[in-house]
């Protein structure tokens, strides 16, 4: 198979994933599978072709510099978690207790 | 500079830049002392379903300041996503540049003339700045700490990242190529490059030369808040990776954070993780496009390159270089300069009196020139009145202190001090005279015969008696009655 | 009156007219919602009161004179993937269970500035991520013509309850079909929009280049009303075109079709299509001839070779990292953990779904070093070629009739165990999203067996009124689309 359970572990750990062991293998046949099924674009002549040619787009709106308050602060920091005062609180940032 | 061992320093420079609001919202970017998570709205919390929207002023102060690197600026350029999960990125991405920047190559002059060379600059391009931690532990350090506490006041704050090649040979080097950044972005008005507040970010790469004269392995150093930070920090890991060297070792590809208080570069403990960052263009943002004529709509707002007025100052007026340089180090204290010489100020006087008194004013009252309460028409007519001897340097500066502590324009202060020309005449002032008189008979005698063809021994006279007068006689008064007695005997 | 079988046009001139308050229709909607709710599960969170409150401020408004707009009185139900303040909006997913964001959709404003009363979130996959609405993670949506059947997805529960007469008009919003696939699947009218027509500000994002909030409705009256309403440009997305719209219930009204040239794509004459939907594209195919259109064979080889795989590599991109902010720290799910990362992991691994999952892996694997220029710069070029390849399609064309899916409403179970299967089910509809088309489906009839059946026009960018205006000449000889369960329909 192209790709393996150790990048599939690797993929999961940088997308902050926790998959399950069991889960590890059918998330690869899963992979394998779209990516084999990806294989018939090779037959295609994509040389010369833009990959960003959007021809559907404007070009991006520009918005004046000025400050326009918002007064749903409250309604946002009421949906965290964990928070403190004014502030979203997270855990332990760092890995290991000791420094 | 190639040999074995010597250095080589590349900077990446984060400049936040002056604008009112935000760089894809309508937040303000003045979070110093506000409220925590208070300048915050649905885009900047990343919360799910908001869209950036690119503000104007943004691009046009990156414009501005890649124009005055000599830069080339890209018509046609686009934002990526750089993804990474940390407390401070809602998103988990920062909108940023990556392909296409706004702007590649060009260079920023540093050093005085032969000594003069320019380091050739990498790119510009803009993204967003990330919120602020605040660690829970009593040294506010992240490693001591049970948890972090996260304000996103500053997250989405523009930036402006200035990349140099690296072609830095010193620490002095690098420290005056940051001062010369930091001076060109305050001219252009687009930051106010303050370091220690943060609005100015200097992250350095450095490595040292193999002995086959290739780049050894390159050590990025963070968290130096001034410019003497700066050049301790580069010195300090110069030193730590030649030793490293030494004793046969390698030198580690790492971050280091520069401890100010030890004086010491630290490496992050533990594993650092590979960075993986999957850029790829961010389907909110369409190619940000210039209009025809923006760029050369930018070119006229231009101000002065402060390397050009410092050359003017030194040929148009003949000011010391050094003079020069403390004078146009600040565009509103080149301005001032320029507004006395315009109102008939002598350069030179002037120049003397700003580094020496208005300097002292503003750092005793740590207040920026534009706050200086004595203008340059009053400044400039106060240094007249010193030249033409109506008051003597002393009380000049007298009169000067009271404009500065009560604010008061000129002829309010000089009435304040008594110090009105003329005041004191009549009896007094030939008591006064004939008192002086007497005293230098040896120079009287020297110039009724002839020995003064410069007038310099008459003016030594005058001088001596508005010093017995305290400057409160009319100087033309009081030579002309001394000029009075010389002839009349 | 019985507020039930009007169409939202007419409803809202009665509501106007006083013929019914706002209220009472508001109430019959209810009705019908708790008639019918037991069995076919649409809605995630119905709002009742805050719907009953607003109708009585339109009423109260109506009274004093006052415009109350051009939806006034007209019940609406929308996705659970649009914001509305205050109010629990879940996109399908636990990690987004209780989640009540602090702000509007640019369209829930616009909606209920035109007067409309939004009575309910509707069901839908885990962040628009199926085909069947079997991916909510809450329940799944029944198809109100077959209980053992899907209503289809992303965009189920809106496509069902607009089938069942909860409302006579539904939001969805469409990346690779989930609103034309429901739509086909439940028997109604489901209308994509152009990529930029319609503001995405405040769409929970799936994946951004792709997806558009679109309508549900039992008339092309009505498709054209909330059209007028929704396109509005927007100042907060800038991928909201700042180009003018046509009014688009003005546009409707023609008597014939002379001069219309359809497209119909050989290629996809050769894919493997059921026999009722063949059928009823010959009939779709018959009305059109008849009322003047000439149809053309086109070729778009590229979109039928590469747009289901270069689908399911970009979708996957966006979505890996449009899904990235859901980590435990600033709202929904939050696992107690140890440390950061383990919060992240276990909060992500807790929340999201087998699907999600699985795409956040392939979108992650993809972009990540070393991959990038092997899948997802390949998948972009072919997305470009696909895009053009319909540009030059349309240069000999004004429409494509096609069909919205392959088969009828598949059977609940019957191919979640095969996620790349499902994803046939797409390969219609996909395309059109890749090349940022607008695109209608319609009911075309029913099977023997009784279920709907579907058939799209596709149109070249902006070209939203040549579909509506198809449309309602398909619609004066088949009628408008039947309610489910019955009823009494105007
Ligand atoms: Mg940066
Ligand atoms: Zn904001």
């Amino acid at each position: 198979m192209a790709v393996s359970k150790e990048e599939v572990r690797h993929i999961a750990l940088l997308a902050r994933l926790h998959v399950e062991e069991e889960e590890t293998q059918s998330l690869q046949r899963h992979l394998n599978g779209i990516l084999e099924h990806f294989g018939r674009l090779k037959s295609l002549d994509l040389e010369n072709v833009d990959p960003f040619a959007r021809e559907d787009l404007d070009v991006t709106p520009w918005r004046e510099d000025t400050v326009v308050p918002w007064d749903g602060r409250e309604g946002a920091l009421s949906q965290a978690p964990r928070r403190e005062g004014d502030y979203f609180r997270v855990p332990r940032i760092l890995e290991n207790e000791d420094e | 500079m190639k040999q074995p061992g010597s250095a080589v320093i590349g900077l990446e420079i984060h400049v936040q830049l002056a604008t009112a609001s935000k760089l894809f919202c309508a937040c303000s970017t003045d979070y110093i002392g506000a409220v925590p998570n208070t300048n915050v709205c649905p885009v900047c919390l990343g919360q799910p379903g908001s869209l950036p929207v690119i503000n104007a002023r943004v691009v046009e102060y990156a414009v501005r300041t890649a124009l005055a690197l000599g830069a080339r600026v890209g018509h046609f350029t686009r934002f990526h996503r750089k993804n990474y999960f940390y407390p401070d990125l809602p998103k988990a991405y920062q909108i940023s540049q990556y392909d296409l920047p706004l702007a590649e190559g060009g260079s920023l002059p540093i050093g005085e003339g032969k000594e003069r060379r320019a380091i050739p600059i990498t790119r510009l391009h803009l993204e967003e700045d990330a919120g602020k931690l605040v660690h829970s532990a009593a040294d506010g350090r992240l490693g001591h700490s049970e948890y972090s506490l996260v304000d996103y006041n500053r997250g989405g704050v523009p930036l402006m990242e200035i990349v140099s090649e690296p072609e830095i040979a010193t620490p002095a080097e690098a420290r005056e190529y940051v001062a010369r950044l930091r001076q060109l972005v305050r001219y252009l008005g687009v930051s106010d490059g303050d370091m220690e507040k943060g609005s100015l970010r200097v992250d350095a790469n450095v490595s040292l030369r193999r002995e086959d004269g290739s780049l050894g392995t390159k050590v990025e150093v963070k968290n130096m808040n001034s410019l003497r930070a700066l050049e301790r920090a580069l010195e300090y890991e110069i030193g730590r990776q030649a030793e490293v060297i030494a004793t046969g070792e390698q030198v580690r590809q790492e971050t280091r954070h520069w401890d100010d208080g030890n004086g010491v570069t630290c490496g992050m403990r533990g594993k650092e993780e590979a960075h993986d960052y999957r850029y790829f263009p961010d389907p909110d943002l369409p190619p940000l496009i210039l209009p025809s004529g923006f760029v050369e709509e930018q070119l006229r707002l231009m101000p002065e390159m402060p390397w050009v007025l410092k050359e003017r100052f030194c040929t148009d007026w003949g000011l010391s270089l050094e003079d020069a340089s403390v004078l146009t180090e600040w565009p509103g204290l080149a301005r001032y300069m320029e507004g006395c010489v315009r109102c008939g100020a002598n350069p030179l006087r002037a120049a003397n009196w700003i580094r020496t008194e208005t300097l002292r004013v503003l750092n005793e009252r740590k207040i920026p020139i534009e706050k200086f309460p004595v203008s340059p028409e009053d400044f400039t007519a106060l240094l007249a009145k010193v030249e033409k001897g109506d008051l003597s340097t002393t009380l000049a500066k007298k009169v000067f202190d009271l404009m500065v502590s009560e604010g008061m324009p000129l002829p309010a202060a000089i009435g304040r001090l008594g110090a009105n020309s003329g005041k004191l005449e009549g009896p007094a002032l030939i008591a006064i005279i004939e008192r002086i008189m007497e005293r230098e008979t040896g120079t009287i005698e020297e110039i009724r015969s002839g020995k003064d063809p410069k007038g310099k021994k008459r003016g030594f006279l005058c001088g001596q008696v508005m010093r017995e007068a305290r400057g409160q006689a009319d100087p033309g008064e009081v030579a002309k009655m001394i000029g009075e007695i010389l002839d009349n005997q | 009156m019985n507020s039930l079988g009007l169409s939202a046009t007419d409803l809202a001139t009665a509501v106007k007219n006083r013929e019914v308050t706002a209220a009472e229709t508001v109430a019959v909607s209810i009705g019908r919602i708790a008639e019918l709710e037991g069995k076919v599960h649409a809605l995630l969170t119905p709002l009742y009161d805050r719907a009953l409150a607003r109708a009585s401020e339109i009423d109260r408004k109506i009274g004093k004179g006052e415009d109350a707009g051009p939806l006034a009185g007209v019940p609406v139900v929308v996705k659970d993937n649009l914001c509305m303040k205050g109010i629990r909006t879940t996109c399908g997913s636990r990690i987004l269970e209780n989640w009540h964001p602090p702000y509007d959709a640019t369209v829930i404003r616009l909606l209920e500035e035109a007067g409309a009363v939004i009575i309910g979130k509707a069901n839908m996959d885990e962040f628009a991520m199926g085909s069947s609405t079997e991916n909510s993670a809450f329940f799944p949506t029944n198809n109100p013509w077959d209980l053992e059947r899907v209503p289809g997805g992303s965009s189920g529960g809106s496509a069902a309850a607009v089938a069942c007469g909860y409302a006579p008009l539904a939001l969805g919003s469409d990346t690779g079909g989930f609103i034309r696939q429901p739509a086909a699947f439940c028997g109604v009218y489901g209308l994509k929009p152009t990529y930029g027509l319609v503001s995405r500000y405040g769409l929970v994002a799936f994946a951004s280049s792709l997806d558009q909030v679109g309508p549900f409705a039992r008339s092309v009256d009505d498709l054209a009303l909330a059209l007028d309403v929704l396109s509005t440009p927007d100042p907060a997305d800038a991928t909201s075109s700042r180009r003018c719209r046509p009014g688009y219930r003005a546009c409707l009204g023609r008597e014939d079709l002379k001069g219309l040239r359809v497209g119909v794509v050989k290629e996809f004459e050769a894919y493997p299509v059921q026999t009722e939907i063949r059928e009823a594209l010959g009939r779709v195919e018959g009305i059109l001839r008849g009322a003047g259109a000439e149809f053309l064979p086109v070729s778009l080889p590229t979109t039928i070779e590469a747009g289901l795989p270069c689908y399911y590599i970009l979708a996957p991109a966006e979505a890996s990292s449009n899904l990235a902010r859901y980590d435990g720290v600033r709202w929904g799910l939050s696992v107690e953990a140890e440390h950061l990362v383990d919060l992240y992991m276990k909060t992500r691994g807790e929340g999201f779904g087998a699907e999600v999952k699985r795409r956040i892996l392939t979108g992650t694997y993809v972009l990540s070093s070393g991959y990038y220029d092997a899948y997802y710069l390949v998948a972009q070029k072919a997305r470009t070629q696909i895009s053009r390849e319909f540009t030059e399609a349309f240069r000999n064309v004004d429409l494509l009739l096609m069909p919205t899916t392959p088969t009828l409403p598949f059977r609940q179970g019957e191919n979640s165990e095969d996620p790349i299967q499902m994803y046939l089910s797409d390969v219609f509809t996909l395309p059109v999203n890749l090349a940022s088309l607008p695109a209608l489906s319609l009911n075309a009839g029913k099977s023997p067996g009784g279920l709907p059946v579907g058939v799209q026009f596709v149109g070249p960018r902006w070209g939203e009124e040549t579909l509506l205006g198809a449309a309602e000449a398909v619609e004066r000889v088949l009628g408008k689309p039947a309610a489910a369960f019955g009823g009494e329909w105007v």
